[in-house]
């Protein structure tokens, strides 16, 4: 991905590598640097329920950046994400249950899983395209969890699997102020992934497909090469944060990887903001937080307490309102009103950009 | 040898015959000029020779090799690269992307060094990018280089499609109707790309073409083709003279 030219009047790039540079110019690392430090401090200025809310950030982070890759970058629609997420959290269950594997061991595996079910649920897209493929993603997701509830009934698992947790440099992770650093880390490792491969070729070829697929074909792009590549990616991705998620909370049941999960992400690419890797991000933030913030607003509400009982109804339906809404009037998502507010700042006192060059 | 050969190529879709009993042939450096009516199947031999349609008769060969039965990708890699009647650009990607994606096929990468962006992806990423900026300066497109293409003017994003046909630096290029909808100036700069790389660059050309200034003042050699089949051929004077041409563009009385 070449990048447009940065925000910055007297930055000047001297040579084509300096289009490689992440953090281009000297605002840019102070904010990042800002960035850091608030990460870094927040768990211990606040308490450990904030902590526990940040950390599931991160991991629905991950999450969301790999279906991104998947459905915003290469265009193919998947409804299969929950059944993934499940995959690498059971890998990780049945190796530590079965075979008392380490971290290090469960974490690859589960990647290496989600790689090769990734080419499965790939397969379908050969030939199929949009609607249809995202049915036959549906079809898989069903075999997933078909699978894992018989694991569980079978191996006398039925209640879910109990997981310790990993140790990592002889450090047990187990408190919610650690888990918040792993999980920081892992999204931050996934993100540096996701920005490199969309400046590279495989970015490129995925963006290409996603355009017209007829005509990438026509450049010379293996099309069906890097479909499932995409999958593949995508998918392996997507069952480590499945793994992390089955560490995190010590516990694999098949009832936490419903359809409403895969609603959920698919909801978090939507609204965070199609084919950009930041509106992932976003994304992820929003629908985390999202049912926090319903509650808190049902609690203040005058009578809170006759409406405790229907919290849930209020979320599903405020949920679903939301969509709506960022579908009819912000197709781009948070994404575009961030770029609207930069944009705003960038060329005040003026109002509108000048031709070409930027985005 | 002819750089491109085709004969005896037949296409139909059902009931319709598109292509009839088609030969041509473009020899090295040659700007060949394919005409004819609309619905002719002009387009059609594009897509034959692409691998996009599959033919039911005759024989595509490129340099002696045949290319018929090849998927688009692989005829692409074999260097014949061509552009789309209405530009066809990925429209989200800035016209440096659009160009490195055309050069997809020379990269020598795999996804997992990409993942980590290893010395090795930079250095490629590099020389590639390099490359991709001399097109950029020979199409005129530096003002526009970080652009997404979707949003430039019609006739800046014909020449960015013209630059990503020429960034997979092939040894044949099919230009379909590169001068539709363009303005006067901007017909006037492809004549000058067309004419420069004819002579810098020394390609083969076959190039759809409905205007016929442009055409007689250009081409080396004319096809018409009419309802699929061959009409004449030959020099633009005399092929532009012929009365079966007239009748087919002008629709005389026989």
């Amino acid at each position: 991905m070449s990048k447009p030219l940065p925000n910055a009047s007297g930055h000047f790039r001297r040579s084509h590598a300096d289009e490689f540079r992440l953090i281009e110019t000297g605002f840019s690392r102070t904010m990042l640097a800002l960035f850091i430090i608030a990460l870094v401090s927040f768990p211990f200025l606040f308490s450990s329920f904030y902590v526990d809310l940040a950390a599931q950030v991160f991991l629905a982070s991950i999450g969301a950046l790999s279906l991104m890759l998947l459905t915003g970058i290469a265009g193919q629609i998947s409804l299969g994400h929950a059944g993934l997420i499940a995959a690498g959290a059971f890998t990780a269950g049945i190796l530590f249950k079965e075979f008392a594997l380490p971290f290090w061991v469960t974490i690859p595996a589960a990647a290496l899983v989600g790689a090769g079910i990734g080419v499965l649920f790939g397969l379908p897209s050969l030939r199929l395209r949009g609607l249809y493929l995202a049915v036959s993603t549906l079809a898989l997701h069903f075999i997933v969890v078909f699978l894992g509830g018989e694991y569980e009934t079978r191996r006398g698992f039925s209640t879910g699997i109990l997981i310790d947790p990993p140790v990592v440099f002889g450090y047990e992770v187990y408190s919610t102020r650690a888990w918040y650093f792993t999980l920081a880390v892992a999204a931050a490792v996934t993100l540096w992934i996701c920005i490199n491969l969309m400046r590279s070729r495989s970015g490129r070829a995925w963006k290409s497909i996603h355009a017209n697929e007829t005509v990438a074909e026509a450049i010379g792009i293996g099309v069906t090469r890097y479909k499932l590549l995409a999958f593949v990616v995508s998918s392996s991705m997507t069952a480590v944060a499945g793994a992390l998620f089955a560490y995190y909370r010590g516990f694999v049941s098949i009832e936490a990887f419903s359809l409403y999960l895969t609603i959920q992400y698919v909801a978090m690419i939507i609204i965070g903001g199609m084919g950009s890797l930041l509106g992932a991000l976003l994304g992820a933030v929003f629908v985390t937080l999202f049912p926090y913030i319903i509650e808190a607003l049902v609690s203040v509400l005058p009578g809170a307490d006759r409406l405790a009982g229907s919290v849930f109804a209020f979320n599903y339906a405020a949920f679903g309102i939301v969509m709506i809404l960022f579908l009819v009037f912000e197709p781009q998502g948070l994404v575009g009103i961030w770029r609207r507010i930069r944009d705003y700042f960038v060329l005040w006192p003026f109002r509108f950009k000048a031709m070409g060059g930027r985005k | 040898m002819a750089e491109l050969d085709i004969a005896n190529l037949s296409l139909s879709f059902g009931g319709l015959t598109v292509l009839e009993d088609l030969s041509l042939s473009v020899e090295p450096g040659e700007l060949f000029a394919l005409i004819g009516p609309n619905g002719a199947g002009k387009t059609s031999v594009f897509n034959c020779i692409s691998g996009i349609y599959h033919p039911s008769a005759g024989s595509i060969r490129f340099r002696g090799r045949n290319i018929l039965g090849l998927d688009p990708s692989q005829v692409a890699r074999a260097g014949l690269a061509r552009t789309f009647q209405h530009g066809e650009l990925f429209g989200e990607m800035s016209v440096i992307d659009n160009l490195l994606a055309a050069r997809h096929a020379k990269f020598r990468t795999n996804v997992l060094a990409e993942a980590l962006f290893l010395p090795s992806v930079r250095r490629q990423e590099l020389a590639h990018r390099e490359a991709v900026e001399k097109i950029i300066e020979f199409t005129e497109l530096e003002p526009v280089r970080h652009a997404p293409v979707g949003g430039l003017p019609f006739g800046i994003q014909k020449l960015a499609g013209f630059a990503r046909a020429l960034a997979m630096e092939p040894d044949f290029l099919m230009l379909d109707e590169p001068s539709a909808g363009l303005n006067r100036d901007e017909r006037e700069d492809l004549a000058r790309f067309l004419l420069r790389i004819k002579h810098e660059l020394g390609l083969a050309m076959i190039w759809i073409e409905h205007d016929m200034q442009m055409v007689a003042d250009l081409a080396d050699r004319l096809h018409v083709l009419d309802y699929g089949r061959t009409i004449s051929v030959g020099k633009p004077q005399e092929v532009l003279n012929d009365p079966e041409v007239i009748k087919a563009y002008l629709g005389l009385a026989v």
